[in-house]
């Protein structure tokens, strides 16, 4: 896999680099190579300045003035200004103490474990029942797809739709088939408001959970699958003890990079319940949206920010460590 | 049963699985469609119609005259993002692949981390800062937020696949007394076409489906794209369902587009960029 490849790739990549500096021109005398990797190294810099330049405006700058924000005390007055009087903690013990902010924090908890224990399970089954030969596999393939490229907002619009009280496609199949003797009221039901919620972001994240892990089986070698069942394993002592342990890896990123999506899920819930009824569905991201936009109190969104974004880097780590072949490329490259 | 059945019948099963998963993927989709072409009295009926229940065309034109011009509005957003992030990201995904700087390290693990960073908190600090330098309400600065979530994993894909040109190639050029950015343009970003292609359809489809941005960088009168006019129209209008459907039909038409186009693509980029990254 790419760890492998990338092993090997870098003595070759040094190796030609060396060549390379023997060949360029003027490369005979010293003063001319390094000249040529002065250039080199110039070029390299120039080549990398528009993404360092939107780095720092677009990320390093956004989340240094929320930290300065969420220590300053901020009023519908204040939105005007770019600094506001000193909070001190203010802000944080706000957070610490609203039940609003409280019960938000537990919903995007119960919401993140709900949404990637669904999206794994059923991402999952999709790619070992797609793995299998049968007729009609690769155009299924490519549909299963189609969720994924639905805009956030328009998921939550469809499904605010079929989750209507009268008239919903979900409250019908349930009258129809007699699971339910009168339409449920799906929104404006505080638990079900999250479960519809839930519903709605694994119905979006099935199709990347799909794809990751359809590949990672794709490169499963086919003797390694032979030789199980050679050895008279059945299907799931293959799976346990042959499949798994091979695609760890990818699964490790998957359900990491789903947990990064699914912390900042946003748009799907404010298109169908924004965060209601009664805040029963408000999760950090649109809490603090409400607190900034809607309250006009930046300092107390940017305090809760500042928790969500401790929450989503804690996989950082995690993140770069997993990311450790490519980023280990990149040191040994062309040196 | 012989084995030549059991592996029919095996086969004839998976399909019947797919068939079901389908269905329940799909339905959404087409729950829309149809929906689209139902008459406001059908909509807010009683009864879900699983079927079209008498087909009228009065939503579209509801649509094309209310939502045109949002419409336009993403298109613009969207080729932007596409744009913006191509001259950030392609000649920064080459440096990071072919240079040996120092800084490669810090600045690749910088957009891993910065693919983590959720957009409301970018958002909330975008708001003042863009208040502030009057980028508010401007096409401009709708781009510049976008771009916040096409650029980090457009780099780290774009690095990812140049790493996989030989060196060889830009030698030749050097050699044959190329300028670096004479190899960069005509060498490298030709044989990059496939990876440069799947970061311009991931960076449409970000700024065409961007909602967070629009809603807060925004106050919805100069500029509304298509997401954001959806959710006002919602908001004002909550019985009118087939108006929605039919904005929410145009909503997906480019997903849908770039579906049958660029499929390969699309789905090397989702693997790619998480994978490799």
């Amino acid at each position: 896999m790419a760890g492998v490849r990338a092993a090997a790739g870098v003595g070759a990549d040094a190796a030609i680099a060396r060549q390379n500096d023997e060949l360029a021109p003027g490369a005979r005398t010293g003063r001319g190579r390094l000249a040529a990797g002065r250039r080199r190294q110039v070029a390299g810099w120039l080549f990398l300045a528009p993404a360092i330049l939107y780095l720092l405006f677009a990320f390093a700058l956004p989340i240094a003035y929320n930290v300065m924000l969420s220590f300053e005390q901020s009023s519908p007055e204040t939105i005007a200004s770019f600094t506001a009087p000193f909070a001190g903690l203010a802000n944080y013990r706000f957070i610490l103490t609203d039940p609003t902010t409280q019960s938000a924090i537990i919903h995007t908890f119960e919401f993140t474990a709900g949404s990637l224990i669904g999206q794994f399970i059923i991402g999952f089954a999709l790619a070992l029942l797609f793995s299998l030969r049968f007729p009609g596999r690769t155009i299924g393939r490519s549909l299963i797809i189609v969720p994924w490229l639905v805009p956030l907002l328009v998921t939550g619009v469809i499904f605010k739709f079929l989750f209507q009280l009268e008239g919903g496609a979900v409250n019908q199949i349930l009258l129809d088939i007699g699971l339910a003797q009168h339409p449920i009221d799906w929104l404006e039901t505080p638990q079900l408001g999250l479960l519809t919620i839930l519903i709605a972001n694994i119905w979006l994240g099935v199709p990347f959970f799909f794809l990751l892990l359809y590949s990672g089986l794709q490169d499963i070698p086919i003797e390694v699958k032979e030789a199980a069942v050679m050895d008279g394993a059945g299907p799931w002592q293959r799976l346990r003890l042959v499949v798994v342990p091979i695609i760890l890896p990818v699964i490790e990123v998957t359900v990491l990079l789903g947990f990064v999506f699914t912390v900042k899920v946003f748009d799907l819930v404010v298109a169908l319940t924004d965060g209601g009824p009664a805040n029963a569905t408000q999760l950090i991201t649109t809490w603090s949206y409400n607190l900034s936009f809607q309250q006009f109190i930046f300092g107390e969104g940017a305090a809760l920010n500042n928790v969500l974004l401790v929450l989503a880097l804690i996989c950082a780590p995690v993140y770069l460590w997993l990311s450790r072949d490519s980023l280990r490329r990149s040191t040994g490259a062309g040196r | 049963m012989t084995h030549l059945q059991r592996s029919r019948a095996l086969r004839l099963l998976c399909t019947l699985g797919a068939v079901a998963s389908l269905v329940v993927v799909l339905f959404p989709v087409y729950a829309v469609v149809v929906a689209s072409f139902e008459t406001t009295l059908t909509l807010l009926g009683n009864t879900y119609y699983f079927v079209p229940h008498g087909a009228t065309l009065a939503n579209y034109q509801v649509v094309l005259q209310a939502q045109a011009g949002h419409l336009l509005t993403s298109l613009i957003v969207g080729v932007g993002t596409a744009v913006l992030a191509l001259v950030v990201a392609v000649p920064a995904g080459y440096a990071l692949a072919k240079y040996p700087l120092r800084a490669t390290v810090v600045l690749v693990s910088a957009l891993l981390v910065a693919q983590i960073v959720p957009s409301i908190v970018i958002a909330t600090s975008l708001f003042k800062v863009f208040h502030w330098i009057h980028l508010l309400n401007s096409y401009p600065g709708l781009i510049l937020a976008d771009g916040t979530y096409a650029i980090p994993f457009a780099i780290l894909v774009l690095r990812a696949f140049f790493f996989s040109l030989p060196n060889e190639v830009m030698q030749a050029a050097r050699v044959d007394g190329a300028t670096e950015w004479q190899t960069f343009s005509r060498i490298v970003v030709p044989l990059g076409r496939s990876a440069v292609i799947t970061v311009m359809v991931f960076a449409f489809l970000n700024g065409w489906g961007d909602f967070i941005f629009a809603l807060t960088v925004l106050n919805g009168t100069t500029v509304e794209p298509i997401t954001l006019a959806i959710y006002t129209y919602l908001g004002n209008f909550s019985q009118d369902w087939g108006a929605v459907m039919a904005s929410v039909v145009f909503a997906i038409v480019p997903a849908a587009v770039m579906l049958v186009v660029a499929q390969r693509y699309i789905a090397s980029g989702l693997t790619a960029g998480s994978v490799v990254g």
